[in-house]
């Protein structure tokens, strides 16, 4: 099987109202990756996850999974995937049971496999003991559980998500991260819209930044945040450093700024660990009291505002 | 990838996996409850107040049956609003599309299933109304005194009723509100047809084309109605409206022809139709 599980090809969406969402987008995601894909409202996350769904059409290029055409060959394309678009509505005249049965039906599996799967994400999930509760007396949070438990249902090999943390609180969203690490343990892949910059740095390997509709950064979180910005070392003294000693911790070659921040300062340097001690030799030399020496890596939020700049939204 | 007679399995059983699941939803909603009661009300009170007030029933059967059949008119569109008027809208509505439109299974499945559901509800509900008036008549003239035309009419309110539940899933389908779809396929048959079919035979045209016009072989069988003789002319009463009876076999097929044409158009709108 090809290396590549999800594709788009020069993806293009303009809707009816003349926005132009997606602009000759092209993205590939490898077999068992977790790909975050980032970026501000309105950059066209959602459109390219609603068409990688059957849910949108596209106005040109193609969106291929598992290569298979999704708008030509939907039913084959979409056989192993699970997906939670949006904040999809819940049938509420139905059970948890039955709203999952109805799923897992249309996926062809057996009826002991329904009954034994709907247990296991519903457990994964935390609604265990609503499994044959109606729907329409569930939280907003027990909803959004209920549409995750959905998207496990046939145990996918490729997972699309969009914003799955919303609507849940601080321990539902760990449970989201820790069911995603799973996955991603069991060779799964997964592809993660969301605004939540620290979840889809803990959870994914790579990056897709779009803004516009047109991919503006792609790489591995960790090649983004090692290499994208100088890294910090956060330094503390006993006593302020005066402006000449200042200085000279600025005039270094190694150093690429120095912020004073009282009896700290904020060193920006090229993130290299050889870097990091021979800049604490200097700062030991200079005859100064150190409290603490922490070299701070870059974020991916540091990463987000660098390249979207300061306007677009972060959370 | 699956063989042509494997995929066409496979879309049969995704339908029938639809059928079952909106059938599920109206007896959940108390659907069909609603439909059920008018359905019985309706004749029981056509049998009852006779008998309270002391009047004889209608002298012969074919009357009593084409006054009992009176309202199933109105309860067919009730019906077919109530059970096909969110059959697409409400999907796209309440965002339930975003879970059963990324599913692996053709989009023309969910629409047939729907479609299949919200008939056999229309159905059952008119089955039910001519089970009642059977009884009735039964009861009250005798073994032998079963209209003949009786199962000509069942089957004529059968294709109405599939007429009315393929123009509502059209309504459905266009609009994108449930409360719309529902209202406008209501106020068509019950307000904005028989209007049009009213003025055109005003003006001396017979409204053949008018799925409302056609409706009133439903009752017209029971009766020998002489054909079409104009509305205008010093006749200008409400009278002369029911003066004018259609032609059985135009009136069959202008609503097996609102029945077909709605319901492909009504599916090629919602196979289309992205979820923004």
């Amino acid at each position: 099987m090809d290396d590549i599980a999800i594709e788009t090809r020069n993806l293009k969406k303009q809707y009816s109202q003349g926005v132009l969402a997606l602009k000759d987008l092209s993205i590939k995601i490898k077999r068992g990756q977790c790909v975050g894909y980032l970026g501000p409202n309105g950059s066209g996350k959602t459109t390219t996850i609603k068409i990688l769904t059957n849910l949108l059409k596209p106005t040109s290029g193609q969106a291929f999974i598992n290569d298979i055409d999704v708008n030509q060959f939907p039913k084959e394309a979409l056989r192993g995937v699970g997906s939670l678009v949006e904040v999809p509505g819940i049938y509420e005249f139905l059970t948890s049971h039955e709203m999952l049965a109805y799923f897992g039906k249309i996926r062809k599996m057996s009826s002991a496999d329904i009954d034994r799967r709907i247990k296991e994400v519903l457990t994964l999930v935390k609604l265990s003991e609503w499994e044959h509760k109606k729907i329409g007396s569930f939280s907003t949070g027990m909803l959004r559980r209920l549409a995750i438990a959905q998207a496990l249902l046939h145990d996918p090999e490729i997972l699309i998500m969009d914003e799955p943390v919303i609507g849940l609180d601080p321990k539902g969203m760990k449970d989201v991260r820790d069911i995603i690490k799973k996955m991603l343990q069991e060779k799964k892949t997964i592809f993660l819209s969301s605004h939540l910059l620290n979840e889809v740095a803990e959870t994914c390997n790579d990056v897709i930044l779009l803004d516009k509709g047109v991919v503006v950064s792609s790489d591995s979180v960790a090649h983004l945040t090692g290499s994208t910005l100088g890294s910090k070392i956060d330094v503390t003294f006993l006593r302020p450093l005066t402006e000449e000693q200042c200085k000279t911790l600025s005039n270094l070659d190694m150093v690429e700024d120095v912020e004073p921040l009282g009896d700290q300062i904020r060193i920006i340097y090229d993130g290299k660990p050889e870097t990091s001690s021979k800049i604490l030799s200097k700062i030991v030399g200079l005859g100064v009291d150190v409290v603490s020496f922490t070299p701070q890596k870059v974020s991916l939020e540091d990463v987000y505002v660098s390249v979207m700049g300061d306007e677009r939204g972060v959370r | 990838m699956l063989s042509l007679g494997e995929d066409i399995k496979e879309d049969i059983v995704h339908t029938l996996i639809n059928v079952r699941y909106e059938l599920r939803k109206h007896f959940r909603r108390k659907r069909i409850l609603i439909a059920v009661v008018l359905a019985l009300i309706i004749p029981i009170l056509f049998y009852i107040i006779p008998k309270v007030r002391n009047v004889s029933f209608a002298s012969t059967s074919v009357a009593f049956m084409a006054n009992s059949l009176g309202f199933i008119n109105i309860l067919i569109i009730i019906s077919a609003a109530m059970f096909a008027g969110d059959a697409v809208s409400g999907e796209f509505e309440t965002r339930t599309a975003l879970l059963s439109l990324s599913t692996p299974q053709r989009r023309s499945s969910i629409f047939i299933g729907k479609y299949i559901a919200s008939l056999l509800a229309v159905f059952a509900i008119i089955a039910f109304y001519f089970a009642i008036c059977g009884v009735e008549v039964l009861g009250v003239y005798g073994l032998g005194g079963m209209p003949e035309a009786t199962g000509k009419s069942f089957l004529l309110c059968l294709l109405y009723g599939t007429a009315a539940v393929s123009m509502t899933f059209f309504y459905s389908s266009v609009l994108k509100g449930v409360m719309s779809s529902t209202l406008l396929s209501f106020f068509t048959f019950l307000m904005i047809l028989p209007i049009v079919s009213a003025l055109l035979q005003v003006a001396n045209v017979e409204p053949w084309f008018i799925v409302t016009y056609s409706a009133g072989l439903m009752t017209n069988v029971f009766v020998q109605e002489p054909a079409f003789s104009g509305g205008g002319g010093h006749n200008m009463g409400p009278s002369a409206f029911t003066q004018s009876t259609p032609n059985f076999t135009v009136g069959v097929e202008v609503m097996a022809a609102y029945a077909i044409i709605m319901f492909i158009i009504a599916m090629a709108i919602a196979v289309r139709k992205d979820v923004e």
